[in-house]
């Protein structure tokens, strides 16, 4: 037998051997039975030297065990890489700290998408009610649209843009264009022009940030 | 040198699907489980039995082990639950025996634990012989030898602290223990093979 496989496996059932060396240990304890054999033995040899009274030294509690467990399932779960290795344990804390903000911010983005996606959705009927709302029972083409939550289609009279002045809006538009971006800014100045001109550039797919800006448009006022 | 790091090396290979690695592990906690039933029951070899019922309790549950704190002292609450259980079950009252090794009534609860062991009255004799065989090989170790496992075994002190004891290396210590048990199995595995004609196992 080697010696120093033999010294290294005193210092494992010490618990006096470094981690690197008891993996390797541990590996061949569990499949060499004459290292397991010399293992029983140190161990009948500290419960000896302790006089652990009506121990059986030559016990078949182990033979027992092993053969009751012949019958169960073997357990494969996650290795526990932390407790063994300290150095790896460090590693993995301080990379779920980088993770866990990272994670947070992920969740918070997908709740975010999935409420916006909500509203999408929910928005046609919605806005309908709200149309259905303000124009009051007299505007006949809103209360079809009420009625058509899945159509898209445009109503030919707009009957918001005669609340709100096309004059009054492009002020505001004008007056808050600094919180803007060039590109809205400018269709939205287009839009108002052509709208103002009798043209029906509102009605060419511009037609949701225009009345968003007539909602904004009112809130100040 | 962290504790339990040699427990937790073969806790791993059990979790990884390895059983020889728990049959390590029960051959080295056998003993100390044993004799931690025996403050509930009486009888040796009820107290295997209990004991049995510990290791496999904690086999299955060894997936649920996170290594948050030792391996022995997880295994210990176990028995100590299952020798618990045992009593109850069998409506008997928790029996808390003092089994310092220099309490005078040993003796006779040894004997009497013997008197309703199943056992066979050659077991009873080869655990004689192995004893006497043990401490035959440890008075004959030189006294370094001797000191050194005697503060490993008996007091449970740490390589570290027998070396601040012997005033020598951390090295020397781990050699001395070796060779102390080296020369101690030497006698020991006579005693197994040397004809008694019981080849059971230590294991």
């Amino acid at each position: 037998m080697n010696e120093e496989l033999d010294s290294q496996l005193s210092a494992m059932f010490d618990d006096e051997l470094p981690a690197a060396e008891c993996e390797l240990m541990a590996r061949r304890l569990s499949r060499d039975e004459d290292l397991k054999s010399r293992w029983s033995r140190y161990a009948a040899i500290g419960a000896t030297i302790r006089s652990e009274g009506g121990v059986r030294l030559n016990t078949t509690l182990a033979a027992r065990v092993n053969a009751a467990l012949t019958a169960e399932p073997t357990t494969v779960t996650e290795p526990m890489h932390a407790s063994v290795e300290p150095h790896r344990s460090r590693q993995r804390v301080f990379a779920s700290r980088w993770w866990a903000p990272v994670g947070g911010v992920a969740v918070a983005a997908s709740v975010a998408a999935a409420a916006i996606l909500w509203v999408r959705f929910e928005s046609p009927a919605q806005d309908g009610q709200i149309q259905a709302a303000r124009a009051g029972a007299s505007s006949g083409p809103v209360a079809v649209a009420t009625n058509t939550p899945d159509s898209y289609v445009v109503p030919k009279t707009l009957p918001r843009r005669s609340i709100v002045p096309s004059t009054q809006l492009a002020n505001y538009v004008v007056a808050h264009s600094e919180f803007s971006s060039p590109v809205s800014r400018r269709n939205l100045l287009s839009a108002l022009m052509a709208n103002e001109s009798g043209t029906a550039g509102a009605q060419t797919g511009s037609d949701e940030p225009t009345e968003d800006v007539n909602d904004d448009a009112k809130s100040p006022q | 040198m962290s504790a339990d790091v040699s427990d937790l090396s073969l806790v791993r290979r059990v979790q990884s699907g390895d059983k020889g690695a728990f049959d390590a592990l029960v051959r080295k906690y056998q003993h100390k489980l044993v004799k931690l039933v025996m403050r509930y029951v009486r009888n040796p070899a009820e107290a295997e039995d209990i004991a049995q019922e510990a290791f496999i309790k904690a086999y299955r549950a060894l997936p649920q082990f996170r290594g948050d704190s030792a391996f022995y002292t997880w295994l210990y609450r176990i028995a100590i639950n299952t020798a618990k259980n045992a009593v109850v079950s069998r409506d008997r009252s928790p029996i808390e025996y003092n089994i310092d090794r220099n309490d005078a009534t040993e003796e006779s609860y040894d004997m009497q634990g013997r008197m309703k062991d199943s056992e066979t009255p050659e077991g009873l004799v080869l655990t004689d012989e192995i004893r006497s065989t043990v401490n035959a090989a440890i008075e004959s170790l030189p006294e370094d030898l001797k000191t050194a496992i005697v503060l490993r075994e008996l007091d449970g002190l740490s390589y570290e602290e027998i070396a601040a004891a012997m005033d020598c290396p951390v090295g020397t210590v781990r050699s001395r223990i070796f060779r102390a048990r080296e020369a101690i199995d030497r006698r020991l595995r006579e005693v197994f093979e040397g004809g008694l004609g019981r080849t059971e196992d230590l294991g």
